[in-house]
C-alpha cells in the first residue's frame, strides 16, 4: 500500500527537473520499502516466517472462513494493483460493491470466531494427536524409499521424532520420516515387519505407529 | 534518476512482493505445508467431525466470485476503475455465507440441544 501511494505520489506531483532531493527521497523510500518486501519474501519463503497455521485455528483445523477472507484480499490487492498499474493512479472511488464485498467476508469471519467462542469445541485447543501416513504398508528387500508423514494436531511444535522397532536389522528412518529397507543380500528380514513410530518432540507420549511388512 | 524510472521501479516491487506472496502461498497449500487438515469438516458440539457440505458450497462461491470478479477487472482495466460487484452477486455471496454460518451455528451450539444431549 505505501508503495502504491508512493506512485500515486510521483504521478500526481511530479517534481521540477532540478528538484533532485525529492527525487532522493523517493529512491531512499523505494529502496527501504523493497529491501523490506524482500526480507519479508526470504523469510516467508525460508521458513522463519511461519505461514504453516495461515489458515488455522489454534485447535489446528483449517479454517474455512480464513480462507475465504485470504482469497478475496488477495483477489481485491491485486484488482487493485492491476488499475493503479493501468490507469498510473488510484481508482476512484472505490466501487460500494466491492466494500461490501470485503464486508461480507470480514464479518462472516468475525462471526465464526464468534460462533467458535460460544462453543467449547470451538476455539480451545483439541487433543494432542499424532497420526503417520505412508503410502504403502509393504516393501521389498533392496526395494524403493518409503516418505512418511506425520501429522501432530493440538501441539505448538510439530516436529515428531522417527525410530523403528526393531531399531536395528529391518532398515533404516531418517528424521524426515523417509525409510529405507533392507538391502536385498539382508534375507534374514525377510518376510518380517518393522513398526514405525513417530512421536512428538513436546510430548513424546503423543504418538502413533505404522507396520511395513517386508517381502 | 526520472519519474519514470522511479515509476517503473514501484510497479516492479508491488508485483514482485504480491506476486511473490500469493506464489508462495499458493505452492505452501498445494505441498500441504500450509495446514489444510479438516478444511472441509465441521465440528459438532459434542467434538466429533462431519463432512460440511456447507462449507464446500462456501468455497465454491468464493472461488467462483474471485474468478468472476478478476476476468471483470481484467476486461475493463482500461477504464481505470474497479469495477462494480452487481447487487445479484452480493446477495448470492451474502446468501452462501449465511448458509455456512447458519449451518456451523446449528451444528456448533444447537444439533445436541436439540436432540435432548447435553
Amino acid at each position: 500500500m505505501l508503495l502504491l501511494l508512493l506512485l500515486q505520489v510521483t504521478q500526481s506531483t511530479p517534481p521540477p527537473v532540478s528538484s533532485a532531493v525529492i527525487n532522493l527521497a523517493a529512491w531512499v523510500a523505494l529502496g527501504f520499502l523493497g529491501l523490506m518486501g524482500i526480507a519479508i519474501l526470504y523469510y516467508v519463503f525460508t521458513g522463519k516466517i511461519d505461514l504453516g497455521g495461515l489458515i488455522s485455528e489454534p485447535s489446528g483445523e483449517a479454517s474455512m472462513s480464513r480462507f475465504q477472507l485470504l482469497i478475496f484480499t488477495f483477489v481485491i490487492a491485486a484488482s487493485f494493483f492491476l488499475i493503479v498499474v493501468t490507469k498510473s493512479g488510484f481508482p476512484d472511488p472505490i466501487p460500494q460493491g466491492v466494500l461490501v464485498l470485503l464486508g461480507i467476508s470480514a464479518s462472516s469471519y468475525l462471526v465464526s470466531k464468534g460462533i467458535q467462542a460460544s462453543s467449547k469445541q470451538g476455539l480451545g485447543p483439541q487433543d494432542a494427536s499424532v497420526t503417520v501416513k505412508g503410502s504403502q504398508t509393504t516393501t521389498t528387500l533392496g526395494g524403493q524409499t518409503i516418505q512418511f508423514q506425520a501429522d501432530v494436531v493440538g501441539l505448538s511444535d510439530d516436529t515428531v521424532t522417527w525410530t523403528l522397532d526393531p531399531a536395528t536389522g529391518r532398515g533404516t528412518i531418517e528424521q524426515t520420516g523417509l525409510y529405507t529397507p533392507p538391502p536385498a543380500s539382508q534375507t534374514d528380514a525377510r518376510g518380517k515387519k518393522v513398526v514405525i513410530q513417530a512421536a512428538a518432540k513436546e510430548d513424546v507420549s503423543v504418538k502413533d505407529t505404522v507396520t511395513i511388512e517386508l517381502l | 534518476m526520472s519519474v519514470g524510472q522511479i515509476i517503473s521501479v514501484v510497479k516492479l516491487e508491488v508485483f514482485v512482493f504480491l506476486g511473490g506472496l500469493a506464489a508462495i502461498i499458493a505452492y505452501r497449500l498445494l505441498n500441504g505445508q500450509i495446514n489444510t487438515r479438516y478444511l472441509f469438516y465441521g465440528t459438532q458440539k459434542d467434538g466429533t467431525k462431519y463432512f460440511s457440505s456447507e462449507r464446500l458450497q462456501l468455497l465454491l462461491f468464493t472461488l467462483g466470485v474471485a474468478v468472476f470478479y478478476l476476468s471483470d477487472v481484467m476486461q475493463k482495466r482500461q477504464s481505470g476503475a474497479l469495477p462494480d460487484v452487481s447487487t445479484q452477486t452480493l446477495v448470492l455471496l451474502g446468501g452462501s455465507h449465511v448458509v455456512y454460518l447458519g449451518g456451523k451455528a446449528y451444528m456448533m451450539l444447537l444439533k445436541n440441544i436439540r436432540k435432548g444431549e447435553q
